[in-house]
């Protein structure tokens, strides 16, 4: 939309449109934030207090408490590993869907990205016990694919099918196999695209849940499973939960702010073609 | 360098029928042109000698070697695509020299042919850019550089001056036709456009249909045309068609029964018993001549100096009628202008099947 030849209420209904989506999506961060430094009693104070002495308290309990370094190593190792086998496998695959043109494959994956994640954790939880992987980042890694690669792959795929076909047939005609055109032609031209995927998966990946809770055992769960743990049947430590989500957040949020760029272009890549 | 044979080709997409069913011999080193409007099967064509379209039935030889299971990575064809279709991430060099690297050539070999050919096109300031630094005509050269490094045994063409601007497009046409005449290859040009047929083909093939109308040197299509199709595609402006019935020893014009001309003696036995038949004259042959008798009289209602010759519009016998006259006359509109066709010039055509009679 052009702003110069629109009517000046378009231009202020669209300036309040973003204040309230703003206000929704910042409010509960915001406040995650401030509450992870406020003191334990004044956490779930009402009315919510916007003027305290602000503390480390929760921070410091958090630490004390809890192993924290170790569940964000393993939090890394798990969304990493995820992240390069999602890219390992949904690579190739959005090529091939894109190259064969046959989209029931991609369709396919994305039925089972939509399913909900409950519908997996108990054919999961049995076969990995079966192979004694319960516990494993094996598990958990191959687990959170299941999140990355459709991500990768529904990405990917109008980069893929962005660039000119006669690109590939030239380079088929200069010699090139398949395998070949991906890699040598095909990859190099979606660069942005492969980094937007990378993001997507990480911070889907980082932020699941539900997977880690079950397949996991204390010495490989993440930090969203780990934060779990402040929730308590009589009492929930709300300080530092706020003080672990507050930590939790910090990696997607700069990898988004790093690439937000490519981010951008990477997102409307789909709707604007040419 | 190879010759190539094409045994009754054929290619459907689902139920449509692109091409039925076509033979044709292309001897080595030669230049055909592939030539047809839109959908008439050229590009499949070409594509199917490529490798990058499966025909559904049919034999396609390079040289002795059948190739319809032979990929087209590994067929040894160089093409120019109509979009030029360079490798945007590579500079021009690497886009030169990337099939040369894949076939394990070494790097001084690889970097002598690129010069080669970069200095054959002019192309060597551009060698470290980017395509999309470059302009239409510098893109295509490059396109042509990438296909000329590997020396293949053909050389295939899809309309590859479609996107330049029409000066451009004469400047290039000269260019490859020079370059065909340097590489000695076997090179097919895809191409809509008469003109690039005429002026480059060591022989044209006129399509419709995906059936090939004539096959033949330029100035045999032109001259002699297979069929009313060839006879109106080949020749710019189009040949003026007039539908004639026999009355005797003479043709009368449809569509002016008052004008009449002899029967030529030589045509007298081809003709048999028709009736009726399509008579075709080139704009280039109608002559202007005086008022006497047995001339076409008519009257310019539009005119198109070229500088070279002027184009009048006219309507004759009922038909609109394209002449090419000597831009000394100075065709005004309105002027009355007495015609004759140029004896021995002038085509009959079945006006059943459009066959040429002879």
């Amino acid at each position: 939309m052009n702003d110069h030849s629109s009517p000046r209420w378009v231009h202020w209904l669209n300036t309040l449109q973003l204040t309230v989506a703003g206000i929704l999506i910042l409010a509960p961060t915001v406040w995650m934030v401030l509450s992870s430094f406020k003191p334990s009693f004044e956490v779930t104070a009402y009315p919510p207090t916007l003027f305290f002495q602000p503390t480390f308290e929760n921070y410091v309990t958090l630490w004390q408490t809890t192993p924290f370094l170790s569940y964000a190593v393993n939090s890394f190792v798990v969304t990493i590993g995820s992240t390069l086998l999602g890219l390992a496998f949904g690579i190739p695959a959005a090529f091939a869907v894109s190259w064969s043109r046959i989209t029931w494959p991609a369709v396919l994956t994305l039925a089972a990205r939509m399913a909900p994640g409950t519908l997996f954790l108990l054919p999961w939880y049995i076969m990995f016990r079966e192979v004694g992987l319960i516990g494993s980042y094996t598990a958990l890694i191959l687990s959170h694919a299941v999140i990355t690669m459709p991500i990768v792959i529904w990405v990917l795929l109008p980069f893929f099918d962005n660039i000119p076909r006669s690109v590939f047939e030239a380079a088929q005609m200069d010699g090139c196999s398949v395998t070949r055109i991906l890699w040598r032609i095909a990859l190099p031209l979606v660069g942005s695209g492969v980094a937007v995927a990378s993001i997507l998966a990480f911070v889907f990946s980082w932020n699941f849940f539900l997977f880690s809770l079950i397949l996991s055992n204390s010495d490989t769960k993440t930090l969203i499973a780990a934060a779990f743990n402040f929730v308590g049947e009589g009492s929930t430590q709300w300080g530092s939960l706020m003080a672990a989500a507050t930590l939790i957040a910090l990696p997607p949020l700069a990898l988004a702010i790093l690439v937000q760029r490519w981010l951008v272009a990477g997102l409307t890549l789909g709707a604007v073609k040419g | 360098m190879a010759s190539i044979t094409i045994r009754n080709i054929a290619k459907k997409f689902g139920e449509l029928t692109i091409i039925p069913g076509l033979d044709l011999e292309i001897a080595d080193e030669e230049f055909v042109v592939f030539v047809g409007p839109s959908g008439c099967g050229k590009s499949t064509l070409l594509r199917i000698i490529a490798g990058l379209e499966p025909c559904t039935s049919g034999e396609l030889f390079i040289g002795e070697t059948k190739v319809n299971d032979v990929p087209a990575s590994k067929r040894d064809i160089a093409m120019v695509f109509q979009d030029y279709a360079l490798y945007p991430h590579m500079t021009v060099y690497d886009n030169m020299a990337f099939a040369l690297e894949l076939r394990g050539m070494s790097k001084a070999e690889i970097d002598q042919r690129v010069r080669r050919a970069a200095g054959l096109l002019h192309i060597e300031p551009f060698l470290e850019r980017k395509p999309k630094a470059l302009s239409g005509g510098q893109r295509q050269r490059v396109a042509m550089g990438r296909a000329i490094v590997r020396d293949p045994k053909v050389f295939l063409f899809d309309e590859p001056l479609s996107n330049l601007d029409a000066k451009l497009r004469g400047q290039v046409r000269t260019e490859i036709k020079a370059l065909s005449q340097e590489l000695k290859t076997t090179m097919i040009f895809v191409t809509h456009d008469q003109v690039e047929a005429m002026t480059m083909a060591d022989r044209i093939v006129v399509l419709k249909g995906g059936e090939i109308q004539q096959f033949g040197r330029p100035e045999e299509v032109y001259e002699t045309p297979a069929n009313q199709f060839v006879a109106g595609f080949i020749g710019s402006p189009a040949m003026n068609f007039f539908p004639i019935r026999r009355a005797g020893d003479a043709f009368v014009f449809e569509g002016a029964p008052h004008l009449a001309a002899p029967v030529p003696d030589a045509l007298k036995a081809a003709l048999g018993g028709r009736s009726e038949a399509v008579l075709g004259i080139r704009p280039e042959h109608f002559v202007p001549v005086g008022g006497e008798e047995g001339v076409l009289p008519v009257v310019i209602d539009l005119v198109e100096p070229l500088g070279s010759d002027t184009l009048t519009h006219f309507d004759l016998a009922g038909v609109r009628t394209v002449a090419r006259v000597d831009p000394e006359l100075r065709p005004k509109v309105g002027d009355r202008l007495g015609l004759v066709a140029q004896a021995g010039k002038a085509h009959l055509f079945d006006s059943v099947d459009g066959k040429a009679i002879r």
